[in-house]
């Protein structure tokens, strides 16, 4: 599972080259606008400005494909059970199921929705360094302990996972192999009991070593912003078509899913 | 388990924001220098032992391990597994920025009932009661991550009745997995390193000071 998500945050574009202050504050009020929609042909909307802004930032299809793959295998069941589900008066019945349009509307627009959110993560954070991101976050005022538990939780995961793929290559040559049963979740529990006194015994030298060089609860960094024209320029669009598609949302220009398709 | 983008409501999403705000308040108070990356590490072990994947029939389905979070860190589970969500938000791609506040509270409320199950052993002495009470524990988050999942679809809209108790339901396999998983591995930290358990006091009072209630 790929979790380097700063994988393209070299490219040369719109995107990449936008303040990451300015891309991840007027996103992030883009993502809440669209959580809040509920007619489809403005969640269509949604989705069609979130491509754009993948393919602006120039992310690879299959790269973004790998997250929205797990969104669609969640959200599929929703095609089957809100049909279904849907209280009221069913439109048919299918071999004595009821189905009912307002829960496929309803379906369709919830995968709307999520998709367009998902590739506007993408665009958001697919599109600088991580460590930039989460310096943007501290600017932006989210609590600087979490910005540096964040780092830190990062730093350590690729760590973690080198950790858990020898200890699970140790297991195999062993002979031990997964099944449904319980010693199997026994031996499951003790390998992440392994990995937690192993990593536990880390932190201590961790933290020493941090103190060594000077670590005194704060963190430095090489990177600066700086904000020129076209930064506010790009912030003010998005901030635009989000308020466009939450107004005209709010407004009924369309008829919310439960009640029809436009 | 976690609930995807799109699906609720604005309320629910802002009671969501809201209620992980104050629970991160309350739950981070007295945090000193030194925990900052300790807590970060654990954080890291977890999220990475999460990815383990496990047999169940035909398919198979990932560790949530909120419970064994708060057996190991207490209080600090609650932080740890909102470090946890937003960089699962973030990392995989797999969406969930909008719902960042309601699965926070789902897991992290899960990790501190666990934590809360996890302490009532003090109460009782019997032989391996830390694998008996790290299993409840291990029960409970999940069974309790799944109750306030439940509760957020409910409160989005009666539509959701329905996903709610499927919801409910497909939790039952995973809070049997992840009691036996969370039962066996307090019980092997209890033997190794107990000192790395949250509440872990120490099983032969010092002469002449009383540690705790000793069993």
């Amino acid at each position: 599972m790929p979790l380097d998500i700063d994988r393209f945050a070299h490219l040369a574009s719109p995107i990449q080259r936008w303040d990451p202050r300015f891309k991840t504050f007027s996103l992030g009020l883009f993502i809440l606008g669209v959580a809040l929609i509920k007619a489809i042909p403005l969640s269509g909307a949604a989705l069609l400005v979130a491509l754009l802004l993948v393919w602006m930032a120039g992310l690879p299809a299959h790269f973004v494909a790998g997250g929205v793959k797990w969104v669609l295998i969640f959200l599929l069941p929703f095609f089957l059970i809100m049909p279904l589900s849907y209280p009221g008066e069913p439109a048919f019945r299918i071999v004595g199921l009821p189905f009912a349009w307002e829960g496929l509307r309803l379906a369709v627009l919830i995968v709307l929705k999520a998709v367009a959110i998902v590739l506007t993560a993408y665009a958001i954070f697919g599109s600088s360094r991580f460590d930039v991101s989460m310096l943007a976050l501290q600017r932006l005022k989210c609590p600087k302990i979490i910005v540096q538990m964040l780092l830190f939780t990062y730093r350590y995961v690729f760590v973690f996972l080198a950790e858990m793929r020898r200890m699970d290559t140790a297991m195999a040559a062993r002979g031990f192999v997964k099944r449904a049963d319980r010693r199997t979740l026994h031996v499951i529990g003790n390998f992440i009991g392994t990995l937690l006194i192993r990593s536990f015994e880390r932190t201590e030298r961790i933290y020493k070593a941090m103190l060594s060089k000077g670590y005194q609860g704060e963190f430095h960094s090489l990177v600066s912003f700086a904000a020129d024209g076209t930064d506010w320029l790009k912030a003010a669009a998005a901030l635009l078509v989000a308020a466009m598609l939450f107004g005209a949302d709010a407004l009924g220009v369309f008829r919310p899913a439960v009640l029809g398709w436009y | 388990m976690h609930i995807s983008d799109g699906i609720l409501s604005g309320p629910v999403l802002a009671a969501g924001f809201g209620g992980a705000a104050v629970l991160a308040t309350i739950t981070m108070r007295r945090m000193d220098m030194e925990e900052i990356p300790k807590i970060s590490v654990i954080t890291a072990v977890f999220f990475v032992a999460s990815l383990i994947h496990v047999p169940l029939g035909p398919s198979s389905v990932h560790l949530i391990l909120n419970g064994l979070v708060g057996i190991v860190l207490g209080m600090r589970a609650f932080p740890a597994i909102m470090l946890g969500i937003i960089l699962q938000a973030i990392l995989f791609g797999h969406g969930g920025v909008s719902v960042i506040g309601v699965n926070t509270v789902m897991m992290g409320g899960g990790g501190l009932l666990a934590y809360g199950v996890w302490q009532l052993r003090h109460l009782f002495s019997f032989g391996h009661k830390e694998v008996i009470f790290g299993a409840l524990a291990g029960g409970t988050g999940v069974l309790v991550s799944g109750l306030i999942l439940s509760l957020a679809l409910l409160t989005t809209g009666e539509e959701f009745a329905a996903t709610a108790g499927l919801v409910l339901a497909a939790h039952v396999p995973i809070i049997i997995i992840e009691t036996i998983v969370a039962g066996a591995c307090a019980g092997f930290l209890m033997r190794v390193k107990p000192q790395i358990l949250a509440g872990y006091r120490r099983q032969t009072p010092l002469a002449g000071a009383s540690v705790g209630k000793a069993s």
